[in-house]
């Protein structure tokens, strides 16, 4: 979709539409699975209301501050392990259901940012430091530190995998 | 020459107009977002913690593969994921599967699926499901077995 488009046109209407459907059929057939079922979609979305906030605030402070080039630098092909390391750091602190950054990511990919980079942000934000507490009361200090370590590898190595099948691509496209 | 440069250098935008910007562009994605929230419902409702023990059979491999499907399909706050995974424990499924479980309810989301499609493209969407599909399941066979060392 081009980028003058994305502002004006609604996106995902069909899969609205599609769910709308879905429940409005759910009633019919079952209301007792489709009120809870609405409740708790409205519970989510009252829920996850601030991190919207945020993350619109944060695309236009960007914007705003990073001019397109810059982020390119930081986040796009040119930057060393500092890109990888704001990407998996970003992940790390990063709050809410993956689906709310996607605006956010977006953007930033449309200004440069490598795919890689979102690789290794959505890998890494299987650490919740907030909830460090709580994975160590259940399941032990040493799993929670061995598994956060292998997160962070995991998460570096996949944004490295995606990049060299991207490569592959690119090369066998161009053969 | 200082009054040409002026002339060809754009004017920066103020805040309120990129924030304005940014507002009408999450605005669009509006039907999407509310789409997927009200799929997450659904699978809330539908998938139970009673339903997801009922699928494990005391096998690692199978197990694992398991607790990374069953991580993917359900959907809530990771907490629940934690609440979830002690459960499981408790009744004896194997360390395997929880750490795919609860890795693969963060990182892995059938319900998220067509919004990432429409968002990242079909090809990146795929790619990035598959690698987190084969890491969720080797992050667990490693973590397990290095815990089990070190212990």
């Amino acid at each position: 979709m081009k980028k003058q488009d994305r502002s004006s046109a609604f996106r995902g209407t069909y899969l609205f539409l599609a769910v709308c459907l879905f429940y409005a059929l759910l009633f019919l057939v079952s209301s007792k699975t489709a009120v809870p079922a609405l409740g708790k979609s409205g519970a989510i979305l009252i829920k996850i209301l601030p991190i919207f906030v945020v993350v619109i605030v944060l695309t236009a402070l960007l914007n705003f501050l990073l001019q397109p080039q810059k982020i390119a630098r930081h986040l796009g092909h040119e930057c060393g392990a500092k890109g990888w390391l704001w990407a998996l750091a970003a992940g790390v602190i990063s709050h809410g259901p993956m689906y709310a950054w996607y605006p956010l990511l977006e953007d930033l990919r449309e200004h440069g940012m490598r795919d890689a980079l979102i690789v290794v942000f959505f890998a890494s934000r299987a650490i919740k430091i907030p909830l460090l507490p709580m994975m160590i009361d259940y399941f032990g200090a040493l799993f929670t530190i061995v598994l956060s370590f292998y997160i962070l590898i995991g998460a570096l190595a996949q944004g490295i995998l995606l990049e060299l099948f991207q490569a592959k691509k690119l090369q066998s496209g161009a053969d | 020459m200082k009054k040409n440069r002026q002339q060809h250098t754009p004017q920066r935008p103020t805040f309120n107009k990129v924030l304005r910007k940014s507002c009408l562009s999450f605005w669009g994605m509006t039907p999407m977002l509310l789409g997927v929230i009200g799929l997450v419902g659904l699978f809330q409702e539908a998938v139970t913690p009673s339903l997801l023990t009922s699928l494990f059979r005391g096998t690692p491999l199978y197990d694992t593969l398991i607790g990374t499907l069953s991580g993917a399909v359900a959907v809530g706050t990771p907490v629940v994921s934690y609440l979830l995974g002690g459960e499981l424990l408790e009744q004896g499924i194997s360390l395997y599967a929880i750490t795919a479980f609860i890795l693969s309810w963060v990182t892995l989301g059938l319900t998220q699926l067509p919004a990432e499609i429409e968002i990242f493209g079909g090809s990146f969407t795929l790619c990035r499901n598959i690698l987190s599909f084969l890491f969720t399941m080797l992050i667990a066979a490693l973590t397990t077995l290095t815990v089990q060392v070190l212990s």
